[in-house]
């Protein structure tokens, strides 16, 4: 057991990490013989830079970032969809200089494909797989570039702002739960329980209705009619009764 | 979630020794429901012989989709769905969101509820630090530390009940400060837990640091050299077991922090026990630093005035807080409304886990759940 002093760099009250971060805005001069422009560094809110940087120049950048500037720990890469364009934006810590530094990559939303950062950080990897899966990004020079939390089969990237939502006024329910008086109908359910298998994952705009609309909790609103036919024909009940229930549900 | 079972069949080789002797590697499927997993994790490992000579972790069993919950969540309804990320440590989760939002906000939450936030977030650690050491215990074949460990953690869970009203899901952070004031009597109870929790610890040292199956089992086991531990993004008690120095509680200090010093422990070794035993010097430091927010206590408001509507200004922050398990960023982005336009969780957890194929290869089929006990991640944050 190593009982290690407390660091002695905790900002001023009132300067914060000012000092460090105009030091760092000097180290990060170099970059600009890379990308052939001068570095724009932003301050950010939380006392760090952040710069933007050509897709084309990201693995160099990250390289001298890494190498000459001692920024060795990759804390995390994002996907942001900002609806005309796509981000990926690193943030990226040095433990030797004790900074934080933010990274960021203009896509656009057609073909965003960037450039792999695994060469310099490996821990880039499941970053980036994850950003694949969520948003589409595709990574060249990733090594295994598959998804990571959703399913190999799954259709679309979820975190996309033009991927299906399911708006929050409308209670969603699972399509295999219908109503008790409706299970009873053998028919129904064997129709119902065809119409999920069919369904895809990220699916299913073109069924849904209006958001105000009642479906008594099916998404069908024909399958329900059906069923409801269904039933009262074969139990002899009179159709006007079915109607007047549905009525006092609405 | 991705993996093809095709290709990870056609990865096996066969060879036939000269004796006529034909071995061929062995696929071997742990989990997803298995006990030692800690949750719903999926590990491919190929075998040849004993010897692991692959290992492919399949995740996203426990995946909720918590990103796109908290676009479609107000800011204050999201804060408690940050309780389901890391379901051990719910009150570290919140303060790293409602601490993204304040420091978009650019606004200071008031001292006592600086202080009442490092408490808290303290005796969260020290929870989640007890379940990582508990259940390490019985990963590796010793039933007692873990009904201790529980023992203690349950003192800490009624802390929070009392506070909070909840054991879990506390939802107790708010945007400038926190939900209530200490009960009556409470700030006596916690010292007095406090002491049970330090005899207790004790014991714990004696019966586990010095058990010769424990330490026979992780010394020397999944070892870390501290280049490649930073290489892959460790952070929390992993990257300090491995001999570097890095605590966001010391290095990039927030809240409370700014004025109670953090000591770090930090072992050269890199090994699984090297691991165990960061964590549990941790706890120490922890008791210690809880002792120190009840003694430094302020008086005065817990929380700023907020509107009920927030809306943050437009902008992004990164704001990350050092979790039981490491470093937890929260990257948020305000369009001026109300829901944040992008709300992304770095989980130490979920980057913890990516080493564990670089640690098990080479090493024997029984030290793979050392090894794996060892990183202490917790699905829930895996899979977000």
């Amino acid at each position: 057991m190593d009982l290690v002093p407390r660091s002695k760099n905790i900002p001023s009250a009132t300067t914060g990490y000012r000092d460090q971060n105009a030091a760092l805005a000097r180290d990060l001069a170099p970059i600009a013989q890379i990308t052939g422009t001068p570095v724009v560094t932003q301050l950010q809110k939380g006392d760090y830079l952040g710069f933007e940087v050509a897709r084309e120049h990201l693995v160099a950048v990250c390289r001298f970032l890494r190498d000459q500037l001692g920024f060795d720990l990759l804390s995390s890469n994002s996907g942001v969809d900002m609806l005309d364009h796509l981000e990926s934006v690193y943030h990226i810590r040095s433990t030797t200089r004790n900074q934080l530094l933010q990274l960021k990559v203009r896509l656009s939303s057609e073909s965003p494909e960037v450039d792999s950062v695994v060469s310099v950080w490996p821990t880039a990897n499941w970053f980036e797989r994850e950003t694949y899966d969520m948003y589409g990004i595709r990574f060249s020079g990733h090594p295994d570039l598959r998804r990571m939390l959703l399913d190999d089969d799954f259709e679309g990237h979820p975190l996309l702002k033009n991927f299906h939502q399911v708006p929050l006024t409308v209670k969603p329910r699972a399509t295999t739960q219908i109503d008790p008086n409706m299970a009873v109908s053998g028919q129904y359910q064997q129709q119902n329980m065809e119409r999920v298998v069919q369904k895809k994952l990220g699916q299913g705009q073109q069924e849904r209705l209006h958001p105000g609309t009642p479906t008594f909790g099916h998404a069908n609103e024909a399958a329900q009619r059906d069923a409801n036919v269904h039933e009262s024909t074969e139990s002899g009940q009179s159709t006007r009764d079915k109607n007047a229930t549905t009525d006092e549900k609405a | 979630m991705a993996t093809n079972q095709d290709t990870d069949l056609q990865g096996l080789t066969t060879t036939d020794s000269s004796e006529g002797v034909k071995t061929q590697e062995m696929l071997l499927n742990l989990g997803p429901q298995h006990p030692s997993t800690h949750g719903v994790l999926r590990l491919i490992m190929t075998l040849e012989g004993e010897t692991i000579t692959g290992c492919t972790p399949v995740i996203g069993y426990l995946h909720r989709g918590l990103e796109k919950i908290l676009e479609n969540r107000t800011i204050m309804a999201g804060i408690r769905y940050m309780d389901n990320s890391d379901y051990l440590s719910p009150m570290l989760n919140e303060t790293a969101y409602v601490g993204a939002v304040e420091q978009l906000m650019g606004m200071e939450p008031p001292r006592r509820a600086q202080y009442i936030r490092l408490l808290t977030n303290e005796l969260q650690r020290i929870a989640s630090h007890l379940v990582g050491i508990g259940t390490y215990g019985m990963d590796l074949g010793a039933s007692t530390p873990i009904l201790w460990a529980f023992r203690d953690r349950e003192g800490i869970l009624s802390l929070f009940e009392a506070l909070g009203g909840s054991r879990f899901n506390v939802n107790y952070m708010r945007v400038g400060g926190v939900l209530h004031d200490f009960p009556k009597d409470w700030l006596k109870e916690c010292e007095t837990f406090l002491d049970t929790l330090e005899k207790n610890m004790k014991e714990m040292d004696a019966l586990l640091s010095g058990n010769e199956i424990f330490m026979s089992r992780t010394q020397g086991v999944g070892y870390i050299d501290p280049q490649q531990a930073l290489a892959y993004g460790l952070t929390g008690p992993m990257l300090r077991a491995s001999g570097v120095n890095w605590d966001l509680r010391v290095n990039r200090p927030y809240m409370a922090y700014r004025e109670v010093p953090v000591n770090t422990y930090v072992r050269q070794e890199g090994d699984c026990y090297a691991r165990y035993y960061v964590r549990l010097q941790e706890i120490t430091e922890s008791i210690r630093l809880c002792r120190v927010a009840i003694d430094k206590m302020p008086g005065g408001a817990i929380s700023t005035r907020t509107p009920i509507a927030l809306r943050p200004p437009r902008g992004e922050s990164y704001f990350a807080v050092e979790s039981s398990k490491g470093e937890l960023g929260v990257y948020l982005i305000s369009d001026g409304s109300e829901y944040p336009w992008r709300a992304k969780l770095r989980g130490p957890s979920f980057i913890n886990l990516q080493i564990v194929p670089e640690l098990m290869r080479g090493h024997k089929m029984s030290d793979a759940i050392a090894i794996l006990g060892s990183t202490d991640i917790v699905l829930g944050e895996v899979d977000r």
